[in-house]
């Protein structure tokens, strides 16, 4: 298990005080949290701060992160001493990020502290909580619909309230004609209940991993067609890649780069299914060869054509 | 990529055309109901025919209210801060989706 240098990673020195920490972990949260920032990694960083300020922005944990004194580096393979007991800790957790999900130096430190403060009272009867996840599907999943495996860490309470997490695999079925955002409700999947109360639901926020063709804006889909010079000058028929087979396409004469020509209903379906958007780039073939130049050269002739007309500097 | 469909758990899609009720709103999103009407009142949420019965929302409110639990949760920020940064985050959403669009889906 790899050591984590708290205060390395919050940017702020051992002697740091509380409220030091506090500002440095609102800096980073700002600047890393998953739903403001797009960098690649943030969620990843965001984790890393989160978890750093969870141990030294609480008193207790900050002490005992401590008692394993500074002369631990970053990364360096760790095993907790022997001695090494936090169950005598109790601490309410609603730590940034959900504590799930901290790393396995955080939980074999803070195993014994994962308190929810307070007794549960296991008399009484109670609905499990709603739980929220995401899912990762592809653009085909929601045109042909798909099961998909996902595995989530859960935290859960024992007969004596305290947390335990651990990892869990669901294999859940993407219905066909889901968009980005919206959210799949699985009923009883959620937080057990107590007392003999039901379990929660859990939810997915369902999110479209990148896709090399199109991009998706709503239930419309984007498409980039590169076009010959000959195809938008003339008027063509093309053949254009949708995500249910190939599809002809009508290149109007005379369509210019930039031009959006819609296939109406061939976006993501749905009662009422989205369109793709085909936007045209003209694209010139290279002048390798003698004869290709010539061509070129003989359009150069041909064409009284200027298209920095209008710029007011002549040709 | 596809797991075994076997045993497979399917669930309900909550689309954009289906509506839920301020307690169902809250209750989906492990949150309490006053700070939904707080978000409500700062703008940052629309009710449907805000009349004078029962608010009631578009169930595409879901992923708004998680996003302003996750804000409030580990930035700390107040139901203002929240309003303003839902916008800001939905005009940049706009932009970036306008950007990949013209640059062509990649």
């Amino acid at each position: 298990m790899e050591y984590k240098d708290y205060y390395k990673v919050m940017g702020v020195g051992r002697d740091a005080k509380p409220d030091e920490i506090k500002r440095a972990y609102r800096k980073l949260a700002r600047k890393y949290h998953p739903d403001v920032s797009k960098e690649p990694g943030a969620e990843e960083k965001f984790k890393e701060v989160a978890e750093a300020y969870a141990v030294l922005g609480d008193e207790e944990k900050r002490k005992a992160y401590d008692e394993l004194g500074s002369n631990w580096q970053q990364g360096q393979d760790f095993r907790p001493p022997p001695n090494w007991d936090t169950q005598g800790f109790e601490f309410h957790t609603n730590a940034p990020g959900g504590a799930a999900g901290f790393s396995d130096f955080f939980e074999e430190l803070f195993r014994g502290m994962h308190g929810v403060g307070g007794r549960q009272a296991r008399n009484v009867r109670m609905r499990g909580q709603n739980e929220h996840a995401r899912i990762f599907i592809d653009l085909e999943d929601a045109f042909h619909g798909a099961t998909r495996t996902l595995n989530l860490r859960v935290s859960e309470p024992d007969a004596h309230g305290r947390v335990h997490h651990r990892n869990r695999t669901l294999n859940v079925r993407i219905p066909k004609g889901v968009r980005p955002g919206q959210h799949i409700r699985l009923s009883g999947q959620g937080g057990a209940g107590m007392g003999g109360g039901e379990a929660g639901d859990l939810l997915l926020e369902v999110q479209f991993n990148p896709h090399t063709l199109y991009s998706v804006e709503g239930k419309d889909l984007n498409l980039k067609l590169p076009v010959t010079p000959w195809e938008a000058a003339l008027g063509a028929k093309v053949t254009v890649p949708t995500p249910e087979g190939a599809v002809e396409l009508k290149v109007p004469a005379g369509a210019k780069s930039g031009q959006r020509l819609r296939l109406k209903g061939r976006g993501l379906p749905g009662r009422s299914p989205g369109d793709l958007y085909a936007r045209l780039e003209v694209v010139t073939p290279p002048a390798h060869g003698e004869k290709e130049r010539a061509f070129y050269e003989k359009m150069a002739e041909t064409f009284d054509f200027d298209p920095r007309a209008g710029m007011g500097v002549g040709r | 990529m596809n797991g075994g469909s076997k045993g497979a758990i399917a669930g309900i899609v909550l689309s954009e055309q289906q509506t839920v009720t301020l307690d169902e709103l809250a209750g989906l999103c492990t949150v309490e109901q006053s700070w939904v009407v707080e978000l409500v009142e700062q703008g940052a949420l629309e009710p449907l025919g805000p009349g004078s019965g029962e608010w009631s929302f578009s169930a595409a409110a879901l992923g708004r209210v998680r996003t302003a639990a996750r804000l409030r949760r580990d930035l700390e920020l107040d139901a203002a801060g929240i309003a303003l940064a839902l916008e800001l985050l939905d005009e940049i959403d706009w932009l970036r989706a306008r950007l990949h669009a013209l640059e062509g889906g990649l």
